[in-house]
């Protein structure tokens, strides 16, 4: 019987999750039986919407680009010419990996949804996900935009890492990438004094700097800090196995690592600003803070934005590791699962943001870095790279800058720009990190069960206020306060009680 | 006449709120509340509520957090309203309207040019967190805390306080035997709307930078964690520890707190 009311409740608030869904989602055209809807569910502003003003244009030598609409709406028209089917695309966004894991729990509700790489790894785990077909993969098709010209790097990663003996790329298609670091104003701290994840605990700087609210991205800064000198040492660096051995300790969930981290997170806590998810940006640019934890794309937004401000602030990627992240594409089962016509609008939809014009018009609208790197179907997002940043003719202090592992060929020597030399700690560096900063770099995967359970039960153990910390003066207060407040309130019923006697009567007001 | 209409009816669309937004999810909490992540039913959640030292911690620290705001409110909130009511001047409802406006602004805004002016006071906001919130949720509450008081104490006839010196009470027995007995009840239902937000309004701590989880913070934690019956026990523990303050504070119907709100 208690299952069955708890059944019915469960029923009926998914029942009402779906009525208010469908309600918010305002239907643009009534959709006929030969029109396909793909639902897709991205982080918000992470795709261009268009409605760029005429100073915008991206001039590149191969041609203009320009956002006028949404990507999602172009997208419609060019599904429509191509495919000879009209397609629409129900655009709908989510706030972090957590809510659109919860949104899905409750139902089928997206076709085609942007999570984070370790949420990519949880889901694949859990057989949410539906593979790429295998024309996805074929290069001869001339709109298959994404493997033709994804990055060799990003390429290489998606093929070689796998979860359960299932690669990345069998089930998701990057979107975005980046690195952690710390985003700083140069007036204030020395580049040495950012190059460590021993930052948030220097006392130099307390309540200067914020970290993330944000467990993953919190816990990776301290391993990174508490393993610094085993990461620094030389038998570390020149082990022939250094990629895994440092993927595996920065992957380390250990009961003892575990309770090192809780140390020195409230070390963190008690030195840092805040723990902040979007202020810290805004606080670099007023001044109120003068380091913040970062990642990548974001610096490069509010390193522009602060240089509107005539702020001038850079990146900085710690000597020791870097935690290399993802955004990419996966398509859900339930409606997309034995439906062919769905599942090619889904990879389709990739497909058209992977154009490479389509990718700069990305890059320039949400500053992340896009996983394509153009080459088969042209250098566009190279000239765009060379548009934002190559030196002026009159730069004094010009530098090399090679991106040859990202867009082609390390050893061509055809990908190197010519940059200022203040690119190469500012919005360059943070948008392309050279080899060097990648080479150091780990994934950090999704925690299953048991070290999901003790890192969350770490972060609320960081977060809580430490009741061992109230003295008895504290206690003492607190029970005064409350007999106090008893007192008053017997006081104020007993008394009532003789001023009922003398009440007026009702009044009109 | 055949099928008259009855103006019950009318009570129709707000049972049907009433069933969908607060019954239905109460039992859904309820029954994650004693359920373990596998669907088994048990206490262990309960009993997790009250052996954790950082549930306690946070329940404290949320506590002495909403106490010490209250107080605050009541402050300065009493005397606003008792010269308000007390006053002779005719634009009694603009002042109010005035001490109402900053709730017609959305409160993020508020509370961003709040942080604004504190950190032109204070320099670094980050060394004083307990406090900012303090003044934080002060500035978001007060308004729910005037307006019952100010209501209570518009409507006690004034020939109280005259026949109380009559009778030979001096000011400050008739405030402290009349005027303040008769006006408890707007004071409670004032205490009552400003006292449990401030339990568990956690947006205000992360705009100010108060790292420390107030029970909003906590609950949300372990939503995002996917712990659903931990979180649910916290909320449920919450509402009770709500309830029991409602039925302390309030339980005579007749009085106040009914209609303490409706000055607007």
């Amino acid at each position: 019987m208690r299952k069955k009311i708890a059944s019915l409740a469960l029923a009926a608030t998914l029942l009402l999750v779906t009525l208010i869904s469908s309600v918010s989602v305002i239907p643009v055209q009534a959709a006929s039986d030969d029109v396909i809807t793909i639902r897709v569910c991205n982080w918000e502003e992470y795709i261009d919407e268009g409605g760029w003003g005429d100073d915008e244009v991206i001039d590149l030598e191969s041609g203009d680009i320009f956002g006028e609409n949404a990507l999602y709406e172009d997208f419609e028209e060019w599904y429509y010419e191509n495919y000879g089917q009209r397609v629409h695309v129900e655009y709908s966004c989510f706030g972090t990996n957590e809510e659109l894991y919860n949104m899905l729990t409750l139902g089928n509700e997206f076709d085609l949804v942007c999570p984070s790489e370790y949420m990519i790894m949880k889901l694949m785990t859990e057989d949410k996900l539906v593979p790429y077909s295998d024309d996805f993969f074929d290069e001869e098709n001339e709109l298959n935009y994404y493997i033709r010209n994804v990055s060799p790097f990003i390429r290489e990663t998606f093929e070689t890492n796998e979860i359960d003996g299932q690669y990345w790329n069998e089930y998701a298609a990057c979107y975005m990438w980046g690195v952690l670091g710390f985003l700083y104003n140069p007036d204030v701290l020395s580049e040495e004094e950012v190059s460590t994840w021993n930052l948030l605990i220097n006392e130099d700087y307390c309540r200067q700097i914020t970290t993330k609210d944000n467990v993953r991205d919190s816990y990776f800064a301290t391993l990174g800090a508490i393993k610094g000198d085993l990461f620094l040492s030389e038998e570390f660096l020149s082990d022939p196995d250094y990629h895994d051995r440092l993927a595996e300790e920065m992957n380390d969930t250990s009961e003892e690592t575990v309770a090192e981290a809780l140390e020195f997170l409230q070390q963190v806590k008690d030195n840092v600003y805040s723990f902040e998810t979007d202020s810290g940006k805004s606080d670099m640019v007023t001044g109120k803070i003068f380091s913040n934890l970062q990642w990548s794309g974001d610096a490069v937004y509010a390193m522009d934005q602060a240089e509107e401000e005539d702020v001038y602030l850079a990146y900085s990627v710690p000597e020791e590791c870097t935690n290399l992240w993802f955004d990419g594409w996966v398509m859900l089962k339930g409606d997309i699962e034995g439906n062919a016509e769905k599942q090619r609008a889904c990879e389709a939809f990739v497909n058209f943001l992977s154009r490479p014009d389509n990718a700069v018009r990305n890059m320039y609208y949400i500053g992340y870095t896009s996983s394509i790197a153009g080459g088969t179907d042209g250098d566009q997002i190279f000239e765009y790279a060379d548009w934002c940043y190559s030196a002026e003719e009159d730069e004094e202090e010009v530098v090399d800058y090679d991106l040859g592992y990202f867009f082609g060929d390390e050893e061509s020597g055809d990908y190197i720009l010519a940059v200022p030399e203040e690119q190469t700690y500012r919005q360059l560096f943070a948008q392309y990190p050279p080899k060097e900063v990648t080479d150091r770099s780990a994934v950090m995967r999704y925690f299953d069960g048991d070290a999901n359970a003790r890192i969350n039960r770490m972060w609320i153990n960081v977060r809580c206020y430490n009741i061992g910390k109230i003295k008895a003066a504290g206690w003492a207060a607190i029970v005064l306060a409350a007999v106090l407040m008893t007192a008053a309130l017997i006081y104020f019923k007993s008394g009532k009680k003789k001023t009922k006697a003398i009440r007026r009567p009702p009044q009109p007001q | 006449m055949k099928g008259t209409f009855q103006r019950k009816y009318l009570g129709i669309p707000y049972a049907l709120y009433l069933l969908v937004f607060v019954i239905l999810p109460l039992i859904v909490i309820v029954y994650y509340a004693f359920t373990d992540a596998s669907g088994r039913p048990g206490i262990g959640n309960f009993i997790n509520f009250f052996t954790d030292p950082n549930t306690m911690g946070t329940l404290v620290y949320s506590l002495v957090l909403a106490f010490v705001t209250t107080c605050v409110c009541l402050l300065i909130a009493y005397p606003a309203a008792y010269f308000l009511a007390a006053s002779r001047i005719r634009s009694k409802s603009a002042i109010l309207m005035l001490m109402v406006m900053p709730m017609w602004i959305n409160f993020t805004l508020r509370i961003t040019a709040l942080k604004e002016i504190l950190t032109v006071v204070e320099g670094n906001l980050a060394f004083h967190p307990f406090v900012n919130s303090v003044i934080g949720m002060t500035y978001d509450f007060l308004p729910f805390m005037i307006l019952p008081i100010y209501n209570q104490i518009s409507r006690i006839d004034k020939s109280l306080i005259e026949a109380a010196a009559d009778l030979g009470a001096d000011p400050r027995q008739a405030f402290l035997r009349v005027l303040l007995p008769l006006s408890m009840p707007g004071v409670i239902s004032g205490v009552s709307m400003v006292f449990l937000p401030a339990m568990t309004n956690y947006v205000v701590l992360d705009m100010l930078y108060n790292s420390t989880y107030i029970m909003g913070s906590l609950i949300g934690s372990y939503f995002s964690a996917y712990d659903w019956h931990g979180g649910s026990m916290i909320s449920l523990i919450l509402l009770v520890i709500i309830c029991l303050f409602t039925l302390l504070a309030g339980n005579d119907e007749n009085e106040g707190t009914a209609r303490g709100g409706s000055v607007l």
